[in-house]
């Protein structure tokens, strides 16, 4: 099974949460778990998030390319968009003490701690993530 | 989403019923001015009815937070579900807010 959807999106939240309604009703079709489900649904929603506001600028003419692909094992997303790119490397960490009270910088956090592999791509403009659909099985011995 | 607010002991307690996201986070900020402008110092927000926040709504919380402690104002978060609460302990809000587990502990406890 491989179901996969390429799209464009115009620079507009509501159709952030069009895409992403689209996305989470297929993998509940699939009987995906729910807390799998919802990792998907930040980690998407972050990473569009991020492609329309710090990519993007909010400019209504620039698209944000959305790639899907869902397997039996796993879901593939691909969110690029049409800016001058980032350097992940340099975003401070959210977490820390002194930087809890920023306004900025927990979308790429929560898309890195709750997606099991992520990579950026272009410079910046192109983010991959990966969630496997699968929970682990720990052996009880 | 809505945003319903009422008093109890004078102490304001908000009722938030939706996603708190990119496109909510506006009126849940507008939704505090009131508060804001009366100087209400113990604020309570009920997630009892909230399934989803994101970054957005995360930064709008900690504005809230950012306001009201500008004039000595308390705020208690409550009635978190298990997927929500998640999200605050992942980022490490949980150490910057004052989370309680039900809206009655959380107004006794001002």
């Amino acid at each position: 099974m491989s179901i996969k959807t390429k799209i464009e999106i115009a620079n507009n939240s509501r159709l952030l949460k069009k895409a992403s309604k689209e996305l989470l009703d297929t993998l509940k079709a699939q009987h995906v778990a729910e807390e799998i489900v919802f990792d998907i649904h930040v980690g998407f929603e972050e990473a569009l998030r991020n492609a329309m506001i710090h990519g993007n600028k909010l400019q209504p003419d620039k698209k944000v390319k959305v790639e899907i692909e869902i397997t039996r094992e796993e879901v593939t997303i691909r969110v690029e968009d049409e800016g001058e790119g980032f350097d992940v490397s340099r975003l401070p960490d959210p977490t820390v003490d002194e930087n809890l009270l920023r306004d900025s910088g927990r979308g790429v956090y929560l898309i890195r701690y709750l997606m099991d592999e992520v990579r950026y791509e272009k410079g910046g403009r192109s983010v991959v993530m990966k969630k496997r659909l699968k929970k682990k099985h720990i052996d009880g011995g | 989403m809505q945003v319903n607010m009422e008093e109890k002991n004078g102490i304001a307690v908000v009722h938030v019923k939706g996603d708190i996201d990119i496109n909510t986070s506006p009126d849940i900020k507008k939704s505090f001015d009131q508060i804001i402008k009366n100087k209400k110092d113990k604020v309570v927000i009920s997630f009892r009815d909230v399934d989803y926040v994101d970054s957005s709504g995360l930064a709008t919380l900690v504005e809230i937070l950012k306001r009201l402690r500008s004039y000595g104002g308390k705020l208690k978060l409550t009635n978190f579900s298990a997927k929500v609460l998640g999200l605050f302990e992942i980022t490490k809000l949980n150490k910057l807010f004052d989370i309680v587990d039900d809206e009655v502990t959380a107004i006794d406890s001002f």
